[in-house]
Formats: C-alpha cells, sequence, structure tokens
C-alpha cells in the first residue's frame, strides 16, 4: 500500500488535470485571471520598487543627515561666504550642483563635494577609504563617479575625468570634486549650498539661515501620493482577477464532482485526492505567477519612462529608467500569486474534502450545501460590515490621529463584506421578483427562475462586477470632487495676476515703484521661513512660516476650513498677534482654533494662539501663517514673492504684458513660467497646478478602467464556461416554441436584471468607499481631509457600465445561441 | 472473502427514521458469484456502499479479505479498495476527459499494478481494442458498460460489485454484457456480488438473495 502511494497521487493528478483538456476554455480562464492578477499587480510593484530605490538613492545622497545653510537675504551663495564662516569656526562643507547637456537633448546633474570638509557620515563622503582612493579623486585627471545605470549616458560626454562605477548613487547623476565640478559647470566662485552636520550646535552669523534635515521633503515623500495610488490600484486589480480564480476554480470543481466521486470509488483516500488538488493549484499557481510576474516587468519596462518622465515633471524626482528589482520583488510576486490563489481556492478545497463521497456528484447535494452557504455568506459579510461600522467608529474619535494600515483595513473590510452579502441579496432579489410577477407574462417568470438557478455560477463575476462598479464610482468621485476642491482652493490661493520674484537688493524699489503704477490694484507681499515649534517645553522640530498681507483681497478669499467664531473675527485676531494654521499642523499636533502653540524666535520664546485653519492641499508639512511685517520683524524672514493684483481693466492678458515688459525693462528681469523665475504668471502657475493634479490622477483612471475591463472579462469567462449547460437549459424553451431570437434576448436581459441589481448595490458602496478615502486615508496618508462630493453624473454612468459590461458579456454567448444548429438544440433538449 | 455480520443501517427522513438493513448477515467466499435483488429502495445498494467500505453501517460489522472495515482508517479503507475491490456502477461513471485506455487501466494504475498484457486482453475481450484512443463520448452505451467492468477487472481484484450493471442497456446489449461479465469472471477468478432486481440478470449467478423490508432472504427465480 505504501509503495503504491506516490502512484496513487500521480495517477490522481493526472487524471484530474485531463479534465482541463476536455475543458480548456476552463484552464484558460483559470490562468487568463492568476496572469491578470499577477501581471498587474507585479508591473505595478516593479514600477514602485524601482522608483524607491532611486529614492532611496537620492534620499541617501542628499541626504536627509545634512543641515543646510543659505544667505538669509536670499542672494546666491558665494565661495566668500564658505571661506568666511569656515574662518569663524564653523564645520560647514560646500556643494555645487548643476546639469552637464547630453547631445542627445537629455542631461545629467553634476554634484561638487569637498570631500574633507564633508561631515563623515554623510552618504557622499564615503570613499573606498584607502588613501590611493582619496589621492585619485584630490590630483589630476580626477575622477567622476557615476551610478552603473547612468554609465553609458556619461561617456557620452566629452571631457570628463576618468568615470568610476558608484551603485549606490541616484540615476542620472554624476559626483565628483568641487573643483573639477566648478570648472565643468562654469560656475566659478559661485556655491550651490553649503552643509553642516545637523548634531554640530553652532551659533551662526546673522546673516546666514539654517535649514534642519526635517524640514527637507524627500523625493520619496513627494511622489508618495503618486505611488499610492499605483499600489492600491494594483491590489484592487489583484483582488479582482482572483474573483476569476476564484470563479474558474468553482467551476472545475462542480464539474469534476463526478470525476472525484468516481475516484474516492476506486480508492483514492480523501487526503490524497486533496493533496492532488492542492497540488494542481500550486502548479496552476507558478504557471500563472511565472506568466504574470514576466508580463508585468514587460508592462513595467515599457511603461517605466513615462512614468519616470511624469515623476520628473511632477515632482523633480530623478527616477531611473531601467528597471531595478530587488530579490525579494521576484519572491514577493510568486507568493502574492500563489497566496491570492489557495486564498481563493481554500474553499473548494474545503467544500471537496467535507462532501461525503456518497453524495459527491448529486447536484442536489451539492445546491442544497450553495444554500446554505449563502446564507453563512450572508452573516459573515454581515459581520465584517459591523466590523467595518465599529472601526470606522474608532478612526472617527481618533481624530487626526489615523492609521494608514487601518484605513486600509477598512476599506477592505467594506469591500469583502458587501460582495460577500451580493449573492445572498440577489437571490432575495430575484425571490421577491419571482413572487410578484404576473402569472401571465410565463418568459418573464422562466427568466428570473433560470436566473436565480444561474446565481451560484454568477455570484463570484457578479461580485468581481460589484468591487469594479464601486471603486469606479467612488475613486471617481474622490478624484473629481479633489479636483472641485483643488481648482475652487487655487482659485482662492493664487488671487495675484502676476507674481515678482525680486532679489533683495531690488524688493524695496520695486514694490514702491509697482505701488505706484496705475494698472496695480494691490499688492500681495510674501514671505517665508522655519522656526522651531516647542510643544511642553520640547522642541519638537522646525514648522514652516508663511507671511501673508491681511488685505481685503485675500481676507475675502483666502480658505478657512475652522475658525473660533466667524471669519471676519479671525481676520482682526491675525492682526492682533494670533496665527492660522494648515491642517496637516492641526491634525498633527492636536490643535483647534482658539489654542495656543509655542515657537522659538530668533530673539525668544514666543506663545501663539490659533485663530483658524485653513486647507492646505499637496502641502507634506505643518505650516503657520502670520502676517508677513511679523514674519519680517519677530523672525527676520527674508523677502519672498510680490503678488500683484491688477486693476480691474478690460484687457487683462495686454496690461499684464505691458507690466511684466516694463518690469523687465527696469529691473532687468526675466523669464516666465513657474519654475525659479523672478516673474510668474498665475495663468502659468495655475495651468502647470492643473496638469499636476490631471497627470497624478491619469494612471489611477487608467487602471480602474482596466480593472472594469478586467470584471467585464470575469463576466464573460464565466457565462462562456457554462455556455453548454446553458444551452441544455434553454433547449426545451427552443422546442416549446419560443424562437431562438427570442432566447438570445432573454439571455442578454437575464444577465442586465443581474447586472442592474449588483450596480444598485454598488452606489451605496462606491459613496462609503468616496467617504473613505476622502475622510480616512486621505488624512491618514496625507494629512488633510477632502469634502465629500456626490456627483450624480457619476452615479448614472455606473448605472451605465453595468449594463454595457452585461450586454458585452453577454454577447459572445448569446452570439453562439443564435448560431447553434437546430439539429444540436434537439440533441440538447433529449439530454435535457 | 467478504463477511457481513448482523448489519443495520438507518437514515433520516421526513417522516422519521427509516431502517434500511436491519440485522443483516451475508457471507461470499473466493470466486463465488452472488445476486443480491430486491424491489427500489430495498437497500440493495445501501448494502453494496457498505461492503465497498463507502459507507459504515450503524450496528454490525463488515470483513473485507479478513480485515474489520469500521475499525479501519478512512485512508485504508480507499487503499483496501483500491487493491481488492472492483466496482461496477449503473451510471458508468467513465471520467470523460481520458481515453478508452486510460479509462481501463485507471485503478490498475491507481494500485500500481497495470499490467499491459492483461489490459490488451481486456481490450480484446471488451471488443474495444479498436477504440481505445477514443473518448468514452464517442462509445455506444453498451461500449461504455464494457469498458467500466474492464475498468474494474484490471487490476484484478478479489470481489467484483457490480451495481445494476446493466440497468441502463437495452435487453440485446444487456445481454451481451452479462455474458461477456460472466466469461471475465470466470477467466479471473474473482468472487462477484451484483445487485440487480431482474430475475433473468441474476439466473446465471451461483446464490441468489433477496432484501425486503431490510431483511435478506432466499429468493426464488
Amino acid at each position: 500500500m505504501s509503495t503504491a502511494a506516490p502512484g496513487v497521487l500521480r495517477t490522481t493528478l493526472g487524471t484530474l488535470l485531463s479534465h482541463y483538456r476536455r475543458h480548456p476554455g476552463q484552464l484558460l480562464m483559470l490562468l487568463l485571471g492568476l496572469w491578470i492578477a499577477s501581471a498587474l499587480w507585479s508591473g505595478v510593484q516593479a514600477i514602485n520598487a524601482s522608483a524607491r530605490e532611486s529614492y532611496a538613492r537620492a534620499e541617501a545622497l542628499f541626504s536627509a543627515d545634512l543641515d543646510r545653510i543659505a544667505r538669509r537675504d536670499g542672494a546666491a551663495l558665494s565661495l566668500d561666504d564658505y571661506l568666511a564662516l569656515r574662518r569663524a569656526g564653523l564645520p560647514v562643507s560646500p556643494i555645487i550642483e548643476g546639469e552637464l547637456s547630453l547631445p542627445d537633448g537629455e542631461s545629467l546633474a553634476l554634484i561638487g563635494i569637498e570631500p574633507l570638509s564633508l561631515p563623515g557620515g554623510a552618504p557622499l563622503a564615503q570613499q573606498d577609504g584607502d588613501a590611493d582612493s582619496l589621492r585619485n579623486w584630490l590630483i589630476p585627471p580626477y575622477r567622476v563617479r557615476v551610478a552603473p545605470d547612468s554609465l553609458a549616458k556619461a561617456r557620452t560626454l566629452e571631457g570628463l575625468p576618468p568615470l568610476e562605477i558608484d551603485p549606490d548613487l541616484p540615476p542620472a547623476t554624476l559626483v565628483t570634486d568641487i573643483a573639477v565640478a566648478a570648472r565643468l559647470l562654469n560656475m566659478d566662485r559661485h556655491i550651490t549650498r553649503l552643509v553642516i552636520a545637523p548634531e554640530r550646535d553652532v551659533e551662526l552669523p546673522s546673516a546666514f539661515v539654517r535649514t534642519s534635515t526635517d524640514a527637507l521633503a524627500s523625493p520619496g515623500q513627494l511622489a508618495d501620493s503618486f505611488h499610492l495610488n499605483l499600489t492600491a490600484m494594483g491590489l484592487l486589480a489583484l483582488v479582482v482577477g482572483l474573483f476569476i480564480v476564484h470563479a474558474a476554480l468553482g467551476l472545475a470543481l462542480e464539474q469534476r464532482l463526478g470525476l472525484l466521486r468516481t475516484l474516492r470509488a476506486l480508492g483514492v483516500p480523501a487526503r490524497t485526492l486533496i493533496l492532488a488538488l492542492g497540488l494542481e493549484l500550486l502548479l496552476m499557481g507558478l504557471t500563472g505567477a511565472l506568466l504574470g510576474i514576466v508580463s508585468g516587468v514587460i508592462l513595467a519596462q515599457l511603461l517605466l519612462p513615462d512614468v519616470a518622465a511624469t515623476l520628473d515633471a511632477l515632482y523633480e524626482t530623478t527616477v531611473s529608467g531601467t528597471l531595478n528589482l530587488p530579490w525579494y520583488y521576484w519572491l514577493g510576486g510568486v507568493a502574492i500569486t500563489l497566496g491570492g490563489l489557495f486564498s481563493a481556492g481554500a474553499s473548494m478545497l474545503w467544500r471537496a474534502a467535507r462532501v461525503n463521497v456518497l453524495a459527491l456528484g448529486q447536484a442536489q447535494a451539492w445546491r442544497a450545501r450553495l444554500r446554505s452557504q449563502l446564507r453563512l455568506q450572508l452573516l459573515f459579510g454581515a459581520a465584517l460590515l459591523v466590523g467595518a461600522t465599529c472601526l470606522w467608529w474608532y478612526l472617527a474619535s481618533t481624530g487626526g490621529q489615523q492609521d494608514l494600515a487601518l484605513g486600509f483595513a477598512l476599506v477592505a473590510l467594506l469591500l469583502l463584506g458587501a460582495a460577500l452579502c451580493l449573492p445572498p441579496l440577489l437571490a432575495g432579489l430575484l425571490g421577491l421578483l419571482a413572487r410578484y410577477l404576473p402569472r401571465r407574462a410565463a418568459l418573464l417568470q422562466w427568466s428570473v427562475a433560470d436566473l436565480q438557478l444561474q446565481l451560484p455560477q454568477l455570484s463570484l463575476a457578479m461580485m468581481a462586477l460589484l468591487l469594479a462598479l464601486s471603486a469606479n464610482l467612488g475613486v471617481g468621485s474622490m478624484v473629481g470632487g479633489f479636483r472641485l476642491t483643488f481648482l475652487d482652493w487655487l482659485d482662492q490661493r493664487l488671487l495675484a495676476d502676476l507674481y515678482v520674484r525680486p532679489s533683495m537688493e531690488q524688493f524695496e524699489d520695486l514694490e514702491s515703484w509697482l505701488q505706484e503704477r496705475s494698472e496695480v490694484a494691490t499688492l500681495l507681499p510674501t514671505r517665508s521661513t522655519e522656526a522651531e515649534l516647542i510643544e511642553n517645553d520640547v522642541n519638537v522640530g522646525p514648522v514652516a512660516l508663511f507671511g501673508i498681507a491681511p488685505e481685503p483681497i485675500l481676507r475675502r478669499h483666502w480658505p478657512l476650513l475652522d475658525t473660533l467664531e466667524d471669519r471676519e473675527a479671525a481676520w482682526s485676531a491675525l492682526n492682533q498677534g494670533a496665527i492660522f494654521i494648515n491642517e496637516q499642523l492641526a491634525r498633527r499636533q492636536g490643535l483647534a482654533p482658539g489654542d495656543t502653540l509655542q515657537l522659538k524666535s530668533p530673539a525668544s520664546l514666543i506663545t501663539l494662539r490659533v485663530a483658524a485653519i485653513y486647507p492646505d492641499y499637496g502641502n507634506p508639512r505643518g505650516e503657520i501663517v502670520l502676517p508677513v511685517s511679523r514674519l519680517a520683524t519677530e523672525f527676520k524672514a527674508p523677502s519672498g514673492t510680490l503678488g500683484v493684483v491688477l486693476a480691474p481693466t478690460e484687457d487683462r492678458a495686454q496690461t499684464l504684458e505691458r507690466l511684466q515688459n516694463a518690469l523687465r525693462q527696469r529691473f532687468l528681469l526675466t523669464g516666465e513660467g513657474t519654475d525659479g523665475t523672478p516673474l510668474i504668471d498665475q495663468q502659468a502657475l495655475k495651468q502647470m497646478a492643473t496638469e499636476v493634479f490631471e497627470r497624478t490622477f491619469a494612471i489611477t483612471r487608467a487602471l480602474n478602467a482596466l480593472t472594469l475591463g478586467v470584471a467585464g472579462l470575469a463576466l464573460l469567462t464565466t457565462l462562456l464556461a457554462q455556455a453548454e449547460a446553458r444551452r441544455a437549459q434553454v433547449a426545451p424553451l427552443w422546442a416549446l416554441g419560443v424562437s431562438r431570437s427570442r432566447l438570445v434576448l432573454l439571455q442578454i436581459g437575464q444577465l442586465v436584471m443581474a447586472c442592474l441589481g449588483t450596480a444598485l448595490l454598488a452606489i451605496p458602496l462606491g459613496l462609503l468607499l468616496t467617504g473613505t478615502l476622502v475622510a480616512v486615508i486621505n488624512v491618514a496618508a496625507f494629512g488633510w481631509r477632502l469634502p465629500l462630493h456626490v456627483f450624480p453624473g457619476q452615479i448614472a454612468m455606473t448605472v451605465a457600465l453595468a449594463v454595457m459590461v452585461a450586454i458585452l458579456a453577454a454577447l459572445i454567448p448569446a452570439w453562439r445561441l443564435w448560431r447553434v444548429p437546430p439539429r444540436q438544440l434537439l440533441q440538447e433538449f433529449a439530454a435535457a | 472473502m467478504l463477511q457481513l455480520s448482523g448489519i443495520t443501517k438507518t437514515y433520516p427522513t421526513p417522516q422519521g427514521p427509516l431502517k434500511v438493513l436491519d440485522d443483516v448477515d451475508l457471507t461470499l467466499g473466493a470466486g463465488e458469484s452472488l445476486a443480491l435483488m430486491g424491489e427500489s429502495g430495498s437497500g440493495k445498494s445501501t448494502l453494496l456502499h457498505l461492503a465497498a467500505g463507502l459507507d459504515l453501517p450503524d450496528e454490525g460489522s463488515v470483513h473485507l479479505g479478513g480485515q474489520r472495515l469500521s475499525i479501519l482508517s478512512e485512508t485504508k479503507r480507499a487503499a483496501l479498495r483500491r487493491d481488492r475491490l472492483g466496482l461496477v456502477f449503473q451510471q458508468f461513471h467513465l471520467v470523460p476527459s481520458l481515453s478508452v485506455r486510460d479509462n481501463l487501466t485507471l485503478q490498475a494504475r491507481l494500485a500500481g499494478r497495470e499490467d499491459d498484457a492483461w489490459t490488451e486482453h481486456l481490450l480484446t475481450r471488451l471488443g474495444l481494442a479498436d477504440f481505445a484512443a477514443r473518448y468514452p463520448e464517442q462509445l455506444s452505451g453498451g461500449q461504455q458498460q464494457r469498458l467500466a467492468i474492464g475498468r474494474a477487472l484490471a487490476p484484478k481484484p478479489r470481489l467484483l460489485l457490480a451495481d445494476e450493471p446493466t440497468g441502463n442497456l437495452d435487453e440485446a446489449t444487456a445481454a451481451q454484457v452479462l455474458d461477456l461479465l460472466q466469461a471475465l469472471i470466470d477467466e479471473s477468478g474473482c468472487a462477484l456480488l451484483m445487485v440487480t432486481h431482474s430475475a433473468r440478470v441474476a439466473a446465471p449467478m451461483q446464490r441468489h438473495l433477496v432484501l425486503k423490508r431490510g431483511k435478506l432472504m432466499d429468493a426464488v427465480l
């Protein structure tokens, strides 16, 4: 007996697998589900992993471990500044940065460092350690370090010192000695920045200002929202793909019940049968994972250059255009596919293990179990929804301190709970319909009764559709609401028609000149700096200070989320010494209007009262708003930007152009746009912000549509897989005199009915999802909350999408039914 | 070979418990053939399931080849079935995705006792040699039942349990299949317990019993 055991397993497995030889469509559906789930997830993860690796390299380089020093007057740093600080005994180190253009139009960043003065712990300073290496670095012909993925590009540059490979460097970045960099960049005596080790607590001369490492937003932080979007959508695609797998496995099991019974009767132990089914799953899983990961990597490889370009344009982060995938990526891809497959197949194994051998293959016993399974499913789904409600209540009670993982757990509970409740709810709905339909509507009655019979097979595809529809509505409403809020907020915050960024020396002259111009209605100067936030006598870190001029136009439009009394009172309080804080700071520190906070100014410790909280979308940092005059006097903030509000005019564009030309001529200001140029047109700024917004969510929308497509595919494959059995159901009807065209219409109508029922549940679920995204996930991920917007158009679109998916999915099986010859229908009738 | 002693089996029904077998004793020696008759619902198939170890009695014991089935684990009962029994069902229960040859050798392969010469012999005797590469759906009803008999005999079992093996066939085909079954049983020397409600089918068997209201008694043909 023991010698026969491996043979039993082998023969059992072979016999089980032979089922797919006769039903290749089922195998295709299974592998398709696995492939889609694994490919989209792996593709997204490959992009994320590659981008994170680039961020990690960039963060390590600019580390995060060094404080920056700049001139308080905003002027560029020079070699003289560096020498003056060194002579004063301050351990600062100079860095210069620039760009070297490549023949193909792209560019590489060049960083020059001074290795002897650079703080030892900084990654930039980490030489190989031996004297030869340092000598090579410091004496001709010098060395330039480059990451392996940028070596080919660096080689196209002429006049570079010999190249050294350094895998820790970020992509598209060269590092060399400061003297070499100054020569290559023609920077002469200019320095881009001065850095100092954060632990060095030194007193800086008043002309300089220090920015702590904590205050510098890292590239990874900035692009987090982008990657969060990708991950969430990848996860959704994975779940929907696994629903296809679950549906395929369920069908494969149901069709093989007779085979299982025969095998058991022929002497295959239940344990061996389950083991064989498990091995079958493993085999499918490995094939699906392999296919999925390979396609995912290819997909990522194709998308990465575009994603890198988008990230560069949006967040100025450099992401390598080639994939760098760590070992755990591959292992993770296989693990998630297998994990997903076994979780989808667990119920199949459990049911196969529990079914009595004498009852196996008896459809009635199986259906009786399905009915009890529906009840169990409803109970379990309801329990998950109760869990979601409790979690929502808990998260609401924690105020601003929300946990992102708990937020995602809430979304998962909500979606899974609703998906599990769908089949029993649809069954109930159909039961009600069947009861109240008029007896004369025989075909309609048959249609409903037949749909009830189909429900067990359709339920998984319907669950996948429910998830896709609600995600579509939820994410669509969230993005739509965000767009409305964001554009409104932009209009409120960008009040000036033109923003001028003069140098410190020009500031006063320019301000006076503008005040005298007849076309200028109001000037809105701003300044910014930072200060240490003190809480219970403990320094909790730096916070950004932003100075504004509380002119009437600003008071009318500046958005406020919460005030102690009303808007006017808040503005009066601001003028009398109170402050406004942004939502991020309020949530992080648990502050509300009326509370106080302490700041360490250059002169003393100041206690300030919070008069209002304002929205500050997209800013990862906490920020405090004060009158600009106060920022200049009490916090020694350097001059910043001058917002110019034009007087009402019939031709704004012409007036603006005239003013810009005058500014250029008088103050030698050049440039337009948004990037470090002294003149910024409000329209250009808004356009750029809107572009950033649209591009950030473009990929979300694409993945959303893809998920809906996958759900439609799930429905189609389910219908195709049971098409043969369905013909046996409709053949008697045909024999009774119902034409094939009516049968086709009935089939399409049945599916539309089921999809409409699903859409009815998807609407509240989608709205709940939007609520969770804007009130929980967004707050936990970014520190700010969005108002909830409901778009009737989006809801109508969800219903339309459901009908469209139903018609598209039913079309091929219906067409096949239409084409089936009467002879075959007769055979089906005889067999039915 | 097979010994059933004091077997009782009751099923719950909406009208209350139904005793299908009531203190049934049955013995079948090596090489013997026995026809078990009775009306529909008399418990014939239940008795066959108990003999095969597919189900366990509420009371009494089933010994197969000297081993008491109720004290064996499910895995050991399955092994015993695989190694010593051949089963033929009324509904054939062939594997539609396996060829005729693979269906024929399925249990022999499971038991690790595949014998090419015996397989060829069976294929020829069953009249399926020309259809070995086909699939069950391409065979007639009689051919399918012959294949099911071949599958049961392929591992050279000591006992063949047949549940209405001709119930799904027309009279002429049923007669052909029965003749073949009898001939193969004689060739292989295995014992046969056949459940049937037809006296004509039962006639060639050495012994005849009938199940009536849960009790086993001698049948008069």
